[in-house]
């Protein structure tokens, strides 16, 4: 505990030192969420197993953009799809192999094709998910290009990939849940809960967007960005207690 | 709170229980619940009449609260503003009226004691400089490249021969409210900027007026603003557009062209000189922008032109000439004006005089707007204007003896008095006892204690003739005395003129919020009823008790928009938040519509190929809504901020005008066979084709003819100019011709039977064969149908016609997102409560306002369009012109609910009932499509109210707030004119096939 709260102060006297002290405190409250929910799911882990993989794909992203800061000094305000690209290649990866090894039919489907049909759902959901920007007016031109597709690549990771990895083509649980939100045990409640939380993140992290505050963080896709991490972080704690209170419940019942 | 009651309403064991929360009307209509149907149609329609004219009259009560614009005094100062008030000559006012000029001026002289001090008057407006770029700031000289820019004038002020002051101007610093402040002394309310557009003559007491009736010549060259507030008064004129903001030499090379001229001839006794550039290089650039050197060096040359011919005048002709250089208003860094920040308050008033004015001045003397008006009146003895709140500024009379200097000071005092007394008209003066040296009065009696106290001191250094010379102290007294009366009776006048009536505001904003909350209670209790729900899948019961996602959403946009709306830079940019969330709905439509489109969830097993056509058609419709809505986002950058950015009309524009003209032909045509094909779909066999092909074609091919010869001539010969004016006046007659015949026509003419309408947009009714038992059914809806699309049809050529060439694309995109709404909501789907799909229609007609290049500021208006087909200036029709250009997309929203009614899923009505009982049909149909868009509206009206008035104070109030608020009212006049169209063409329709079925 103590070397992280030094490192953090550390964070902060690194970036406080070009006085954008807006952007500097995004960022720590950031990582401060990024470290403290890593440590929360590992002091569940004593108690159950299935969480395993949620502390992985957690450790996922905050590898990801301790790797971009520290190896590669970049961040999301000054090279936004340097950044983004990092972290979609470190998230996904983590992300397939993760949630290949949860696939429906195991003795059907070999773990290499349910990786495969994850490699596949990566570009599809990022076209859905660009689509879906662009409609609700993510800008479009080619200086914005590299910007939006690794931000929907990165979205894509959040939200499309684990389903295919894990249903591949079935409309049926595809359509249980994204259309009508009813996840039924644990893997639908892994899936669901981040899909949505990452979208409904994004779309509260465009609120900023049109306001004359001149911050550089307002720009696309930053802001979205931030609110879809936020959003999967949440949709992620969320699953997890689900997935805890209902392993309590049935061992209640069972006793 | 609302959704919890709204909840609470739906279940009937609990009706009555919420009754007391209900106001007024309401709680008689749900005590009155009977069995089937509380809220018969009259007594909705009552009601809703009764809520919207409630809310009128609160509109009106608060706007006149709001936006004063009534002057104090009626009539003209004359003869009696040389007297001191109350004993005013009425005998001799009525002879001065027909008095001849010249004996007039005498006769001014000689009453007033003091002559002229210059004969002539030049009047130099240059619009938009800032008070710091030639006298400095705090004190402080202007910026070295300022001061080199304009070395004349500097010198000038460093001689002694001018004297310069910061005159503050008050809000709104808009130009021809300021014109009239400097010219009657008066502030104005905000609602001139309203009608700075539309400029009618000025009508109040001013300097003009009085220089008019003087026998003054008078000649204007500059901004054609002044020709509109003085008609007829100027000899010679030559007036330029302020509105091609883009073009910053021109309009000053037309001003400057006759000025060579003009100084030599001797004939004019007041030439007005109004340069427009240096605003314009504002707006383009702001105040570092690189052409404002230029321009200045420009303003300078032209001052020092004018003073060396001044010079010349004065040695040979002994007449004195006095520049007056004056600038309207300031500008703030980026170069916009309108608010009431220092920058752009900081307006100019320079004094040049050929001669000297006695010594060399300070450069940081404050003064306000409004006293040049009494300064120059005094000047040149004229009366000072009736409602003038200024006060002489004292450095420029420095020539005058000592008396006539006291004698100008009393002047300006009766006039001043004169206009207290107005306010208060119970007290008379004489009655205080006034003892030097207490200062506990207050209002009318301190006033009168500081007017007597400076007469008396007058009166006495009067009386003691001999000995006033050698002693200074006494005369100083007496200046401090009227200078202290002069300036606490401006400050009160110039805050009673802002002040704002509270009981007015208070009152205007209760009877809003009254007949809001009457029009939200209608609502509920509305929808308690439930016209459209329950009535088939019983399966779905449970689905239909519970709240949907897009419900929710379409209240959250309501409340989301409220409390965007207190922000001023959210105001500014409100066309991204109408964009994020109307698509955003329709995102959530899109899910929904994939909800329940799984063939696991069907009901009927034979219809599940149909259901899967349906829900493919559904898709589509809203793919083709979302990305017609994105490309309307794309078309105008729009806003404030982000203006400067490219968009779709930008690039356009840079391509030149072939792509914009083949767009424009593009959608023509798509618009026309669009409407051909859907309005002869369903009518194909029968007897309306040639009605319909003509009513459609003929005005159709005029508009592109128009549209193709006429529209984007810029040099226009006379002859074209007419034939293009007759060709447009010709298509509105004939669209009106049109609409008007197929709008009476149609309900006489109907086939009452079965026919096609119904089927080509509900799949679903096949299932319910009894409905086809009623054929007045069926011809009610064919005939809105036939109306509704002919309305927008006319609307739409309207629009293409009207609109800039570059909005005609946008146009047929609107069009495009009504009908792909509509082919959506068209086939009953029992999962989407019918006022969603009203007020989604609402929020894309809202969205497309913006995607139209609308913004909240006044600067976007379209005045050009306002003239096409307006052979003699008109006011009124040049603004229904205006009113319609703004208003086309919720005004085709609206238009487009009686296509929405027409093919919307009402076997329900025939379903419950043997006899179709047409006041039951009229409420279903009318109901929801009026009263959504009536109650939104009066949600925005009454918080955006309250919100105008905790802003009051802020900084942006004039130049964001109050602009937005006329905008709110407009779309309020909008929602008026078409909710209440289509409830009278439903209502007739109704009307004539009740009466053909009892024949």
């Amino acid at each position: 505990m103590r070397s992280l709260g030094l490192r953090l102060q550390d964070e902060i006297s690194h970036t406080l030192h070009d006085n954008q002290i807006w952007e500097a405190s995004t960022l720590v409250h950031f990582k401060l969420f990024l470290y403290i929910v890593p440590l929360i799911f590992i002091w569940f882990y004593q108690q159950t197993k299935t969480v395993s993989k949620s502390i992985q794909t957690q450790t996922g992203l905050v590898s990801a953009f301790w790797a971009a800061q520290n190896f590669y000094s970049l961040n999301l305000l000054s090279n936004p799809a340097e950044t983004l690209y990092l972290i979609w290649i470190v998230e996904a990866s983590v992300v397939i192999l993760l949630y290949s090894l949860f696939r429906h039919n195991p003795d059907k489907c070999s773990y290499f094709k349910a990786v495969g049909r994850a490699l596949l759902g990566l570009p599809a959901g990022a076209i859905v998910n660009a689509l879906g920007a662009i409609v609700l007016g993510a800008p479009v031109g080619l200086q914005h290009l590299r910007k939006t597709l690794h931000w929907s690549l990165l979205m894509s990771v959040l939200t499309f990939v684990p389903a295919a990895s894990i249903f591949g083509s079935s409309w049926t649980d595809w359509h249980r849940i994204f259309a009508q939100t009813k996840p039924i045990g644990a893997i639908d409640y892994m899936i669901c809960l981040p899909a949505h939380g990452a979208a409904i993140g994004a779309w509260f992290g465009a609120w900023p967007m049109p306001l004359d505050w001149e911050r550089p963080w307002q720009e696309w896709p930053i802001c979205v960005t931030y609110g879809a991490i936020f959003g999967y972080l949440a949709g992620m704690m969320t699953s997890f207690g689900f997935i805890v209170f209902k392993n309590w419940r049935r061992h209640v019942k069972r006793d | 709170m609302r959704l919890h009651l709204f909840q609470i309403l739906r279940r009937k064991s609990v009706r009555y229980s919420i009754s007391n929360l209900c106001i007024g009307a309401c709680i008689m209509n749900i005590k009155t619940v009977g069995n089937y149907s509380s809220l018969t149609c009259t007594k909705l329609t009552l009601f809703t009449i009764l809520a919207v004219l409630i809310q009128i009259t609160g509109l009106s009560l608060f706007i006149t609260g709001f936006f004063p614009v009534k002057p104090t005094l009626s009539g003209i100062s004359g003869l009696e503003s040389f007297y001191p008030p109350g004993s005013d000559p009425t005998d001799l006012s009525q002879n001065v009226s027909t008095l001849p000029p010249d004996k007039l001026k005498s006769l001014y002289q000689e009453v007033s004691g003091v002559p002229p001090v210059f004969d002539r008057l030049v009047l130099m407006v240059i619009d938009g400089l800032p008070a710091e770029f030639v006298l400095g700031r705090d004190g402080m000289p202007p910026s070295k490249e300022f001061v080199e820019a304009m070395p004349y004038t500097q010198s000038l002020l460093a001689k002694g021969l001018a004297t310069g002051y910061h005159a503050k101007a008050a809000p709104p610093t808009v130009t021809m409210p300021r014109l009239k402040a400097m010219l009657s002394g008066a502030v104005g309310g905000f609602l001139d900027v309203a009608f700075n557009f539309n400029t009618q003559a000025f009508l109040d007491d001013n300097l003009i007026g009085q220089f008019f009736r003087f026998g003054w010549k008078m000649v204007m060259l500059g901004d054609e603003t002044w020709l509109k507030l003085f008609p007829r008064m100027f000899t010679r004129y030559d007036g330029v557009s302020s509105f091609f903001v883009k073009d910053t030499i021109q309009v000053d090379y037309n001003v400057s062209r006759h000025l060579a001229d003009e100084l030599k001839s001797t004939d004019w006794d007041l030439l007005i000189l109004h340069y427009l550039g240096l605003d314009h290089v504002g707006h383009i650039g702001g105040r570092n922008c690189i052409l404002m050197t230029p321009k200045l060096i420009e303003m300078d040359e032209v001052i020092k032109m004018i003073h060396s011919s001044a010079i010349q005048t004065q040695e040979a002709e002994q007449r004195g000439t006095l520049l007056l250089v004056v600038s309207d208003h300031g500008m703030t860094e980026s170069g916009n004006h309108g608010g009431s920040s220092y920058e752009e308050t900081d307006s100019l008033a320079l004094f040049i005089s050929p001669g000297t004015f006695g010594y060399t001045s300070e450069t940081n003397i404050k003064a306000f707007q409004v006293d040049i008006a009494a300064t120059l009146a005094l000047l040149f003895g004229v009366p000072i204007p009736k409602n003038n709140i200024g006060t002489l500024m004292a450095d420029v009379f420095t020539s005058l003896t000592d008396e006539q200097q006291l004698r100008i000071l009393e002047l300006n005092s009766w006039q001043l008095l004169r206009l207290l007394q107005a306010q208060f008209p119970e007290v008379e003066c004489g009655r205080f006892s006034c003892e030097s040296g207490s200062g506990g009065h207050d209002g009318a009696e301190m006033f009168c204690c500081l007017y007597l106290d400076a007469a008396a001191l007058f009166e006495s250094w009067k009386s003691k003739n001999s000995s006033r010379s050698v002693d200074g102290d006494d005369y100083r007294n007496i200046v401090l005395a009227y200078r202290n009366f002069l300036n606490s009776a401006s400050k009160w006048l110039s805050g009673r003129a802002t002040d704002k009536p509270i009981g007015l505001l208070a009152s205007g904003i209760a009877a809003m919020l009254l007949s809001c909350s009457m029009l939200v209670c209608l609502l509920f209790v509305y929808g308690r009823d439930a016209p459209f729900e329950g009535r088939q899948h019983l399966s779905h019961i449970d689905n239909m008790q519970k709240w949907h996602l897009d419900e929710i959403f379409s209240l959250a946009v309501i409340f989301i928009l409220i409390s965007s709306m207190g922000s001023s830079s959210m105001v500014e940019e409100e066309q991204y938040i109408w964009h994020f969330m109307t698509m955003s709905l329709y995102l959530l439509f899109f899910r929904k519509t994939l909800q329940f489109s799984t063939p696991g969830r069907l009901l009927h097993a034979q219809n599940v190929n149909r259901k899967q056509k349906r829900s493919c058609s559904r898709i589509y419709s809203i793919v083709a809504v979302l990305i017609s809505g994105r490309i309307l986002k794309g078309w105008h950058q729009g806003g404030v901020n982000w203006a400067h950015l490219p968009d779709i009309s930008k690039l356009l524009e840079q391509a030149g005008s072939a792509p914009i003209k083949s767009l424009q032909l593009i959608s023509v045509l798509l618009v026309i066979s669009i409407s051909l094909t859907a309005i002869l779909w369903p009518f194909w066999k029968s007897r309306f084709v040639m009605l319909f092909t003509v009513s459609f074609l003929f005005p159709g091919w005029l508009v592109l003819l128009y549209i193709l010869n006429y529209q984007d001539s810029i040099v226009t010969s006379a002859s074209s100019d007419a034939i293009a004016t007759t060709l447009a006046q010709s298509i509105y007659a004939l669209l009106s011709i049109f609409t008007v015949v197929i709008l009476f026509a149609i309900p006489w003419f109907m086939p009452l039977k079965n026919s096609k309408t119904f089927r080509l947009f509900c799949l679903s009714s096949d299932i319910y064969p009894q409905t086809q038992r009623e054929p007045l059914f069926w011809g009610f809806r064919d005939s809105i149908y036939a109306i509704g699309w002919c309305c927008v049809f006319s609307w739409c050529l309207l629009q293409l016609l009207l609109q800039q060439p570059i909005n005609s694309m946008p146009v047929l995109l609107l069009l495009v997102q009504f009908l792909a709404s509509i082919w959506y909501f068209s086939d009953g789907d029992p999962h989407t409560r019918q006022w969603v799909e009203v007020a989604a229609l609402y929020y894309v007609g809202m969205a497309g306002h913006f995607g139209l290049g609308n913004t909240n500021t006044l600067a976007t208006i379209d005045v050009a369009g306002a003239y096409i087909g307006v052979s003699s200036h008109s006011t009124f029709i040049s603004g229904i012109l205006m009113f319609i250009i703004t208003y086309a997309s919720p005004m085709l929203a609206l238009l487009s609910m009686l296509i929405y009614v027409s093919v919307k899923d009402m076997s329900a009505i025939v379903d419950t009932q043997d006899d179709v009982n047409f006041g039951h049909l009229l409420k279903t149909c009318v109901g929801y499509p009026c009263l959504v868009p009536l109650g939104l509206n009066s949600i925005f009206l009454v918080a955006y109210t309250i919100i105008l008035l905790l802003m009051r104070n802020h900084l942006f109030v004039w130049s964001v707030f109050s602009p937005k608020y006329l905008y709110v009212c407009a779309t309020t006049t909008c929602i008026y004119i078409g909710t209440s169209f289509v409830a009278l063409a439903m209502t007739y329709t109704c009307m004539v096939l009740v009466t053909r079925r009892s024949e």
